[in-house]
């Protein structure tokens, strides 16, 4: 059987582009081994929330719905924002994403239009380079020191405008580390887009596994909110993860092409998982302070145990994860692997040596560490 | 400046939008079948949510899922498939072409697509900055994509070129003849192929659907999408497929990765339940169809509308050039009249001013009402210009 021409010139083009090609920490069947790749804990649906889904599908919600989403669950998902202190976000502001990788994809791809130019961290999610190179994007990336946890300091984004850029992409925490912007740098950043007129796609995703330290969300500060769009996961902890909801909010006339894009992506976000997610505020408000507190402790201890290891342990605020670079992520990454974990490899991230741990209710950080002994 | 007029898919939902605002609409142009979800489908759904709540699934869906899906394309379309690596599960059919268009075509590269053709197609051509290259089919004949008339439009920077059958909206159906001349025409030029097989089940008179990656040569070079969507009603639950070459699939999953996640795991073993279990519920389906088929093609001829008679699918695709009335008129004058959507046939291809798309998806009593409506204003239009003629 001779080889198209065609489609091989259609597989170098696609192995050719760095960044599509680039591995994200994929979620791996259970059998494999433990699985401490995720951004997100793993949990059951409530049953409060599996009802909600039955009654709706009972009751004929098996049918295409609009494109943004339903509308309780956009209304829901404007008050979750405003809890975090992001109330400018109505619910005509809001669209419901086939989770989060969907809301960076539809973010960069459209507010950073065909040939367009975005700036982002070195150090950022995967799913960020992969996002802009569908189609090719101008990037520049913005220093990422170690020391920071990997955020980009306050005057590297300056100097990022300064030399032209116009749209920006931060992660607060970040998605390797967990590190965050203080209040005063929110600020200060805020104060920066202003003057330079500039937009922000702002990953807010881990915002409510924060402990510790004061977050501050840039959708927060009014006089920017028009040119902040939030994306993130919802209502993390409540079982939500394999059912794939996620958000994008933003001024409604960038949320205009979102929209069209999203139709022409995947119609609307499965109505199942989103009438779930309407019940998933009550049951997050019961959970999530004693899931934050489990975690953080669980964080806390596995802290202590990665430095008798001697492993380095990188600056975060996050209790869902934990980033260290061990002497020899090499070693590290086989003993790991030979135990029948997987964690994310900081490599993928723009972060080569670094190791990312989920910190889970079952402590399984703890035995992974073990391993590194 | 003038705001610049809805076209396409905006304008699709712009009327969608207007015919929420009425409380006795009747909705005779979208492609979301009237019916429910199978029970034991949406069982299945809520038992995953108790079950595998805390799974995660791949980006190109859970192994279980693929291997029934590589059993469903082999059993009904012909199609040998290797459920490891050549089969990814998407967000419905819509996010299926969306991938197979950005998996084979790249910015100026050229796809010939039948006219007229569903419009997300153009949309997803837009995004990756290709250029489409537009075969011409006439109500005249059926509107049958001719082989020579495609031979025509290739040129050097063809890449690829897009089949659906039954179309979607002439509900058209490639018989296995020309397919076998498409095919060829593929091969002499090298072209990929992209199979949209999505109405396969949905066939009446007799007609065959032929998959283009069944026949001789063409699998190597055909991403075909299907979904469950049409077939099991479940449009609302985002679950579709892309099947094909593996070497093709391994960049198709990569584009995947970088769009979004895996269908949520509930759909995904409501997709499972369906294609394992019984296809009862498809026929009994395709028989309404059949009957609720002749309701809209009887009405169209008492009205006086011409029409390529629909072997396949869920449409029929009417002429309206007689009316002397453009589309979008005439589609928003039967929906602030009479509160009826249909679709115009212009949101499918420019140059289809004289055409709507119909849909057989609703029961049948609201159907005869429906056409009732239409016929009302239809009489107007008629008799403001004179003649039917």
């Amino acid at each position: 059987m001779s080889t198209s021409r065609t489609v091989q010139n259609v597989i170098e083009r696609h192995q050719g582009n760095s960044l599509l090609t680039v591995q994200l920490p994929h979620p791996m069947p259970a059998q494999v081994g433990l699985d401490l790749s995720v951004d997100q804990p793993a949990s059951f649906l409530d049953y409060e929330m599996v009802e909600s889904a039955r009654q709706a599908v009972e009751s004929g919600q098996t049918h295409y719905v609009d494109v943004p989403g339903v509308m309780p669950l956009r209304e829901a998902l404007a008050g979750y924002l405003g809890e975090m202190g992001a109330s400018g976000y109505g619910a005509g502001e809001v669209l419901v994403s086939a989770g989060v990788q969907e809301a960076r994809f539809l973010a960069i791809q459209m507010m950073a239009g065909l040939g367009g130019e975005i700036a982002l961290p070195a150090v950022v999610h995967p799913g960020v380079r992969k996002a802009a190179g569908v189609r090719s994007l101008k990037l520049t990336f913005i220093p990422t020191p170690r020391d920071r946890g990997y955020l980009p300091a306050v005057a590297e984004v300056a100097a990022a405008l300064a030399a032209g850029a116009r749209l920006l992409y931060l992660e607060s925490p970040s998605r390797l580390t967990g590190a965050i912007y203080s209040p005063d740098e929110v600020q200060e950043i805020a104060k920066l887009i202003a003057r330079f007129e500039a937009r922000v796609i702002w990953d807010q995703g881990l915002a409510p596994w924060v402990a510790g330290r004061p977050y501050l969300s840039l959708g927060s500060i009014t006089d920017v909110a028009d040119s902040v769009l939030l994306i993130g996961e919802a209502w993390p902890g409540t079982g939500l993860e394999s059912l794939m909801v996620g958000y994008v909010a933003a001024h409604a006339e960038w949320l205009e092409p979102i929209r069209s894009q999203k139709q022409i992506i995947s119609i609307c976000t499965s109505t199942p998982s989103q009438y779930a997610a309407v019940k998933a505020p009550s049951v997050y408000r019961k959970l999530h302070e004693a899931q934050l507190g489990l975690l953080w402790a669980l964080r806390e201890r596995a802290v202590m145990v990665a430095r008798q290891l001697g492993a380095e342990v990188l600056d975060g605020s996050a209790a869902n994860i934990l980033a260290l670079a061990p002497a020899d992520v090499q070693v590290a990454q086989q003993r790991l692997a030979e135990a029948g974990f997987v964690v994310a490899d900081g490599a993928t991230f723009g972060a080569p040596g670094s190791l990312r741990f989920a910190v889970t209710p079952d402590n399984a950080v703890a035995r992974a560490l073990c391993h590194l002994a | 400046m003038a705001k610049k007029p809805k076209q396409g898919t905006d304008l699709l939902y712009t009327l969608i939008a207007q015919a929420r605002t009425y409380n006795d609409t009747i909705i005779m142009g979208r492609g979301d079948p009237d019916f429910d979800t199978p029970p034991h489908i949406r069982a299945a759904a809520i038992e995953a949510m108790k079950g595998h709540g805390n799974d995660y699934s791949p980006p190109e869906g859970i192994l279980p899922l693929r291997q029934a899906i590589a059993g469903r394309v082999r059993r009904i379309n012909g199609i040998e498939v290797d459920p490891e690596t050549e089969v990814v599960v998407t967000n419905g059919g819509q996010e299926a072409l969306f991938l197979m268009v950005l998996t084979a075509i790249c910015q100026g590269d050229e796809l010939i697509v039948p006219e007229p053709n569903y419009n997300t197609y153009a949309d997803a051509m837009n995004f990756a900055g290709g250029v489409k290259v537009a075969v011409p089919t006439y109500a005249s004949e059926d509107f049958r994509v001719d082989p020579e008339r495609v031979r025509k439009a290739i040129t050097p920077r063809s890449r690829g070129l897009l089949l659906v059958s039954p179309n979607n909206p002439t509900a058209n159906v490639i018989t296995r003849e020309d397919m076998r001349s498409l095919v060829s025409l593929a091969q002499e030029h090298d072209l990929i192929l992209l199979a949209d097989d999505i109405y396969d089940l949905f066939m009446y008179d007799g007609h065959e659907h032929v998959s283009t990656a069944s026949l001789p040569g063409a699998k190597e070079r055909t991403l075909t999408l299907n979904a469950l969507s049409k077939a099991f009603s479940m449009t609302g639950w985002r679950c579709g497929w892309v099947v094909g070459p593996a070497p093709l699939m391994a960049q198709l999953k990569q584009i995947k990765a970088a769009v979004n996640a895996a269908p949520p795991i509930a759909a995904q073993y409501a997709a499972l339940t369906a294609l394992e279990g019984s296809f009862d519920d498809v026929e009994r389906m395709r028989q309404t169809y059949l009957r609720r088929r002749k309701v809209v093609l009887e009405a169209l001829d008492a009205m006086g509308l011409q029409y390529g008679f629909p072997h396949g699918g869920q449409f029929v695709f009417v002429d309206i050039a007689n009316t002397g009335v453009g589309c979008v008129e005439l589609v928003q004058r039967i929906l602030d009249e009479q509160h009826v959507l249909i679709y115009p046939g212009s949101s499918f291809a420019a140059g289809l001013d004289n055409y709507l798309r119909m849909t057989f998806l609703q029961p049948e009593e609201k159907l005869r009402e429906g056409l009732a409506r239409m016929k009302i204003v239809m009489d107007k239009v008629f008799a403001e210009k004179g003649s039917r003629s």
